[in-house]
């Protein structure tokens, strides 16, 4: 019993310090109001749209999260997306959905590729080197692509979009898939969690004799096939092409990533705290929609509740040194 | 001293055995920044070889470049007779060279298990944390530290207990040399006692130690040699039993020195109260008492964690506390923040200088000023030019080594740095100050420098509180030593019955009850 019980402590322990419970919190506190005042979520046309709503946001936030635990950040995010969600889309006109596949995975990747030698070996700001990427990766999407166009295939936008089984959505599933591959790397490989440590203490990094700059270069190849992913989905759901389609998602990752309670100073975060967030973060329009609010206030919400939830941590800590001294 | 006792030692050595390591006129500069300018050192199987020399002497750099983690600029060094070179720590440690460094290379995020087990495997390979807890307990057993919890996370441990994980890890790569570079300093004596044996171990094996410290009475134990640097040569070699501290110290030096301790000067037994508190709680204080007369100086000392820490940060009001009653200056106090204790006279020298003490982008001129800025006052150069001639005076009574007022305190070496952090509250009209182990990490003759200016700090009518980790500076700086333990006060000694083993008794005696 007591042997079964050792890890799953373990677990709970780690995750709570990776942050994960207030967004978990925010997360159910949420989706229960959100029931309340739609009760139709619970169907299935309302779930799918739901899905594809935060498949997307939940992958892009995930490309952020692994760069901002590593101790950078990644403002080429939502620029990646667009490219690789123009190249995909250009792709799949006259190629396999396999070939077009590969193609937008291996531009995300490059563009990681480019990010990671100019910060790991060129030892330049994260920020500078991937506002530039931004700016590049933007102008050569638009010289491919000026307006929305392209097409996906149907059976292709069935597969990231439809329904698995009823109720379930086959956008999350994916999204679950990819989250539990991802977990995998950070949490059960050595780079994964030479990702954590270069967040946490580069010399220390270096000290195990593990390489810093080598780690640093795997974390954004990473993030860039995670962004792509979440770029693929997007054209899944949309069934076309569109050079603005990532722009939305560079401020709601660095959002997401806020809302989960990670620290921009590296080292630590939480997956599935990350998702949760974006979860919210992505539904929050539709719930004002609902509401009948004008969805003008969408971003205010937003910006409350990510501050209340990060402020969460901070109360909880005043409230026990204050039940401390009291005793 | 006058003599230069290099020579002799190698001699009676080589017929025994090859060196395993030669270092031939050994360089590195940082652009025009020279740490090593000219290194020779040979080290042999199974002997303990201490460096030597004040901070900035370039003893850790010459220990830094064999592990692999500093590149030399140039020189030459042999390993068993072959040249050798390491292009990162590990590339060294296969090679057969460790290093323990300073209390904070090991990754704080990750678990003792991860530190000690993740640095050998490739990137892609798959990682578990259970196996890996059992490994790691299993290497933890096998060098003797059962206390360490293999699955708690490094930020979570004590300082010596980090130590200890980080010359474990040292140590279990089975090496050939073994570099400690200043790893006693964050230690208890029970750690060092256990140092000592694993590196008895170790030179039974043939392994070579290099032991890089400050701390004279360990090396006199430890060493079979010790050779001193200075300035970033290497200027000369003692064999065991052969050096007299105070040798050693003018080698250091380059000068003639004494280790020594300013007199004790009286306190007289109506001096006026400057701080008592009674029952002071907070978290890790259980009920702390004390009383402090205007000139005493009062040591704080116990084994490392016993609240010493929070001690200092709670009556300073770092740190949220209550006390049943709590005077300061005469003035009585219900709870105290930091701006309000300086207000009431209260200074603070804190633990890490680098961190909380220094702003290591600002000049020296306003590092010295920081609690006397004014909001909407000048700040800057000008702030600095119109404090200028006391700044000076401070900055010349300490002797801090500096390009002037604008060069970034970063830049100073550490002494230097410490001395900027007490310097700020000399001269200031102030009747308590509270240090948290000054001299840490300072060489000899700063820590001298600092000893003299406290004492004519507190003859000057402030009340020292002094957490120290060094038994001897309590028993010889100190009036009266509280030696604490689970966050009270279980000892006061004074006068007669102060000395170093009455306090060492004192603090583990308590245990033993």
């Amino acid at each position: 019993m007591n042997r079964l019980l050792t890890p799953i402590r373990f677990s709970l322990s780690r995750m709570k310090a990776q942050g994960a419970s207030a967004p978990t919190v925010a997360f159910v506190v949420f989706i229960a109001s959100y029931v309340y005042i739609n009760p139709n979520l619970l169907t299935p046309f309302q779930l799918q749209t739901s899905a594809n709503l935060i498949a997307p946001l939940a992958l892009a936030a995930l490309a952020q999260l692994i760069v901002v635990i590593s101790g950078g950040i990644d403002i080429s995010i939502g620029a990646t997306m667009s490219l690789v969600n123009v190249t995909f889309a250009l792709a799949m006109v006259e190629n396999s959905a396999g070939i077009s596949l590969a193609m937008g995975l291996g531009i995300g990747a490059l563009v990681g590729v480019v990010n990671g030698l100019l910060i790991a070996y060129g030892r330049l700001p994260a920020i500078a080197v991937t506002l530039s990427m931004f700016f590049i990766v933007g102008a050569l999407t638009r010289e491919l692509m000026d307006r929305p166009g392209g097409g996906v295939s149907l059976e292709f936008s069935q597969l990231v979009s439809g329904e698995l089984v009823p109720f379930v959505p086959s956008a999350i599933v994916w999204l679950a898939l990819i989250a539990t591959g991802l977990w995998f790397v950070m949490h059960r490989t050595v780079l994964g969690r030479s990702i954590f440590a270069a967040g946490s203490s580069p010399d220390g990094l270096e000290a195990t004799g593990i390489s810093y700059r080598r780690t640093i270069l795997f974390t954004y190849v990473l993030s860039g096939l995670i962004a792509a992913m979440a770029a693929i989905v997007l054209a899944g759901t949309t069934l076309t092409g569109d050079p603005r389609a990532g722009d939305a998602y560079l401020l709601n990752s660095i959002a997401a990533v806020a809302l989960a309670g990670v620290s921009f100073a590296g080292g630590k975060g939480s997956i599935l705290g990350t998702i949760l967030a974006a979860a919210t973060l992505a539904l929050i329009s539709s719930l004002l929609f609902f509401a009948g609010i004008n969805s003008n206030w969408s971003f205010v919400i937003s910006a409350l509740i990510v501050i209340a939830v990060v402020s969460l941590p901070a109360l909880a800590k005043n409230f026990a040194t204050w039940r401390e001294g009291r005793k | 001293m006058t003599t230069n006792p290099t020579g002799s030692v190698a001699a009676t050595k080589v017929a025994a055995t090859e060196p395993i390591v030669q270092i031939k006129d050994l360089r590195k500069n940082y652009g025009g920044v020279i740490a090593v300018s000219s290194a020779t050192l040979e080290i042999y199987p199974g002997e303990v070889i201490a460096l030597s020399g004040e901070n900035g002497a370039g003893k850790s750099t010459v220990g830094k470049i064999l592990a692999g983690s500093v590149e030399p600029s140039s020189g030459e060094i042999l390993l068993a007779g072959q040249p050798y070179q390491a292009k990162s720590v590990l590339d060294a440690r296969k090679q057969g060279i460790a290093i323990a460094f300073q209390e904070l290379s090991l990754v704080p995020g990750w678990t003792v298990a991860e530190n000690l087990v993740l640095s050998d495997m490739p990137s892609f390979k798959g990682f578990a944390h259970s196996p890996a807890q059992r490994q790691a307990r299993e290497m933890l057993e096998s060098v003797g530290l059962t206390h360490i919890d293999p699955s708690a996370p490094v930020a979570t441990l004590s300082l010596s207990d980090r130590q200890q994980v980080e010359i474990a890890r040292a140590l279990l790569s089975e090496p050939r040399v073994l570099i400690l570079d200043e790893a006693s300093s964050a230690l208890l004596p029970s750690g060092v006692q256990w140092l000592f044996e694993q590196i008895g171990q170790l030179t039974k094996k043939g392994c070579a130690v290099v032991y890089v410290s400050h701390r004279l009475p360990e090396l006199k134990v430890i060493a079979d040699r010790c050779v001193v640097m200075r300035d970033g040569q290497t200027v000369g070699e003692f064999q065991r039993g052969k050096w007299q501290d105070n040798e050693l110290i003018s080698l250091m030096a380059g000068r003639s020195v004494e280790q020594s301790y300013p007199e004790k000067q009286p306190v007289s037994s109506d001096a006026e109260i400057v701080l008592d508190v009674k029952n002071l709680r907070s978290t890790g204080l259980n009920g702390f008492d004390l009383s402090v007369r205007a000139g005493e100086i009062v040591g704080i000392g116990g084994l490392a964690g016993q609240g010493q820490a929070e001690a200092l940060r709670a009556l300073y009001g770092a740190v949220p506390a209550k006390a049943e009653s709590w005077m300061v200056s005469g003035r009585k106090v219900k709870k105290l923040a930091p701006t309000s204790a300086v207000k009431l006279g209260m200074s603070f020298v804190p633990e890490d200088r680098k961190r909380d003490g220094l702003a290591l982008q600002f000049g020296v001129g306003e590092n010295l000023l920081f609690p006397w800025v004014r909001w909407g006052g000048l700040g800057g150069k000008p702030f600095v030019r119109a404090s200028g001639a006391p700044l000076s005076e401070v900055v010349a009574k300490l002797s801090v080594k500096s390009a002037g007022f604008g060069q970034p305190a970063g830049a100073l070496s550490g002494g230097n740095q410490q001395k900027l952090v007490f310097g700020r509250w000399l001269n200031r009209a102030r009747t308590v100050i509270l240090l948290h182990d000054p001299t840490r990490g300072v060489d000899v003759r700063a820590k001298q420098e600092l000893h003299q200016a406290i004492v004519e700090l507190a003859q000057s009518g402030v009340g020292v509180v002094w957490l120290s980790t060094e038994v001897e500076e309590l028993v010889h700086m100190c009036h009266r030593v509280a030696v604490m333990y689970e966050g009270k006060v279980t000892k006061i000694l004074a006068a007669q019955e102060l000395d170093s083993e009455s306090v060492v008794t004192a603090s583990i005696g308590i245990i033993k009850e």
